[in-house]
């Protein structure tokens, strides 16, 4: 028998006329884990779920339709008890002892955390080839990445292991492996979530956000994350809202823009194409498109090089061998354990990251570098804020490639960054960005599209996604009915 | 050839880092680290901005907690993490005297 394969609603009704138990989706959730294969995890949590399943059979079912599913949780967010690696080797060993705040509300709500996912270790990567654990792989062709960071989580959700994974997003990595796996991925605006309890890795970018297979269950799951934190200064204020209150509203008379940038030859012809075909699907639904101009976009990797490392670099110094993590054995001085643990406990990535945002930030180099892509983001978030004058949305190609083969090669250190070219500007404004699924390639790997709205209107993304969601009708299910044969 | 970094840049970048480098590892930065910096360079091609900066895209005022006692983390639970530790105290290496080291 097979719930998960059920909608939200049918499943709720399933729990709470007692017909089953919490516990049922819980051994339906660890078979598909194992049946799929696809190294999508790094700890599973399978005691201490069964333990919480049981204990919510005493519970009684409220109208809350997250009440008893199953959860997956990207390793970079702190878990007590629970191994958190940020698949490196400095954390391999490392039990948090509080738990984040997105982890307080999901138990809060009853949902059953799972496993912790695979990722980029230290979230840093396209592809979650840096872990440490071996990358996931793409339930659509398992030969291929599942993107990064949040790859285990992208690939957990695509092939219907669990409904909901919680991912983070830096420069696109909730959004990106979201697009290479066909699934619904939100980053949401910055300072919606908290990020206590998120190991960071660029402050200023890091936000946590909902992964799952379709748009309803997507804004549910933001739902129950979001909300004010005194425990984050950059937490906003106020804020109580049902990201599902727009959902089902026609999208008539609403404004998109497609910045040109989106659709020029960095992009493949292909996604091209069904972006364009998908703009018109949207004018047919009532929606008025346009191809705008953006001036900053195609900087934004820069500044994110820039940003992002030289912010990592400052992150990633607590890392020291002495109070957690790895630590060099028998070191004979006190230079001899950082420089060391340092050397034995990142990997090549990493260590390359910190070591250019260290220089970027060291001496001078503060003000030619750091200071000027601070300005200059400050003009690429103006610049949106203008266009959000005008236009509802935003909208592109989430990725320029569908995803790529496992083997392809890893040595140039500039791929990782032009993957997330498309992704990256979001992060840098703050802004909310989503992913949704809108076809296929000639090889049937899926084709994402990114939607992009102004601060704090989540729930406008959500009505848009919805809407054209409903009106593509995909069959996003990557087994194709061929995984219980 | 290739372009790249020299021996020396790659050694004070690995300073500022507190990350130890073999020889081999040397001579990949030399051309990696390269490739990266040289990308960064290409912030002097962005014109027309002003000196606003943004440094995160977040708009509250500060508000700091109130200066109030609050949950307390037990050290046995803190020191369980730690790699070295006696009693309540976490152990390092000697820091002053016996090495040029720290």
């Amino acid at each position: 028998m097979k719930y998960l394969d059920k909608t939200i609603t049918e499943i709720h009704e399933l729990l709470k006329s007692k017909k089953i138990k919490p516990i049922d989706l819980v051994e339906e959730a660890y078979e598909n884990i194992e049946k799929s294969d696809l190294n999508a995890y790094i700890t599973l949590n399978k005691e201490e779920a069964i333990k919480k399943a049981k204990e919510l059979e005493n519970v009684e079912v409220d109208d809350n339709l997250l009440f008893g599913l199953p959860i997956a949780v990207k390793d970079n967010i702190c878990t007590k008890g629970l191994l958190t690696t940020c698949a490196s080797h400095m954390l391999d060993n490392f039990l948090p002892i509080y738990n984040a705040t997105v982890v307080d509300k999901i138990n809060a709500a009853n949902m059953i955390i799972i496993g912790k996912t695979n990722m980029d270790e230290f979230a840093m990567g396209s592809s979650s080839r840096t872990s440490y654990f071996g990358a996931p792989h793409n339930p659509w062709n398992t030969d291929k990445i599942s993107g990064g960071s949040s790859g285990g989580s992208a690939s957990t959700i695509a092939a219907r292991d669990v409904l909901f994974a919680l991912g983070s997003d830096t420069g696109g990595s909730i959004r990106q492996p979201a697009s290479y796996t066909g699934i619904v991925g939100m980053k949401p605006t910055y300072g919606r979530v908290s990020r206590y309890g998120l190991i960071a890795f660029a402050s200023s970018l890091d936000q946590i956000g909902p992964m799952t297979k379709n748009v309803y269950e997507n804004a549910l799951l933001l739902n129950v994350i979001s909300g004010h934190d005194k425990m984050d200064l950059t937490s906003i204020k106020e804020q109580d809202e049902d990201y599902t209150r727009l959902i089902g509203k026609n999208i008539k008379g609403m404004k998109i823009a497609i910045p040109n940038f989106f659709v020029s030859d960095i992009v493949d012809n292909e996604i091209i194409n069904k972006i364009k075909k998908t703009a018109k699907t949207l004018e047919k639904m009532g929606a008025k498109v346009d191809y705008i101009d953006m001036k900053y976009l195609n900087h934004a990797v820069t500044l994110y090089q820039i940003i992002a490392m030289g912010e990592a670099s400052s992150n990633l110094a607590r890392f020291d061998g002495i109070r957690y993590g790895h630590s060099k054995e028998n070191p004979k001085d006190i230079r001899d354990l950082y420089f060391g643990t340092r050397a034995e406990g990142f990997g090549k990535e990493v260590k390359r990251r910190i070591m250019v945002g260290s220089y970027l930030l060291s001496g001078k180099n503060a003000r030619e570098y750091f200071y000027k892509a601070l300005s200059i983001r400050d003009d690429m978030k103006q610049e949106f804020t203008n266009v959000f004058k005008k236009y509802d949305y935003i909208i592109g190609p989430t990725t320029t490639t569908t995803a790529y083969l496992l083997t392809d090669p890893m040595d140039d250190p500039r791929k990782s960054f032009m993957d997330d070219v498309l992704v990256i500007p979001v992060n840098m404004a703050g802004l909310p960005g989503l992913n949704m699924p809108i076809g296929f390639d000639k090889d049937h790997m899926p084709i994402g599209m990114q939607i992009i709205a102004n601060s704090c209107e989540e729930a406008k993304i959500y009505q848009l996604a919805s809407a054209l969601e409903k009106e593509l009708n995909l069959d996003l299910n990557p087994w194709g009915g061929k995984k219980d044969e | 050839m290739e372009k790249k970094l020299t021996k020396e840049e790659v050694l004070h970048v690995a300073e500022l880092a507190r990350i130890a480098v073999t020889d081999e590892e040397i001579k990949k930065y030399q051309v990696e680290l390269k490739k990266l910096l040289d990308d960064v360079e290409k912030i002097n091609e962005v014109e027309g901005y002003d000196d606003e900066i943004l440094i995160a895209p977040w708009s509250n005022h500060t508000d700091l907690r109130e200066d109030a006692e609050g949950e307390m983390l037990e050290p046995k639970q803190v020191l369980e993490n730690a790699p070295r530790h006696s009693g309540n105290y976490i152990q390092v290496p000697v820091v002053i005297g016996e090495s040029e080291g720290a």
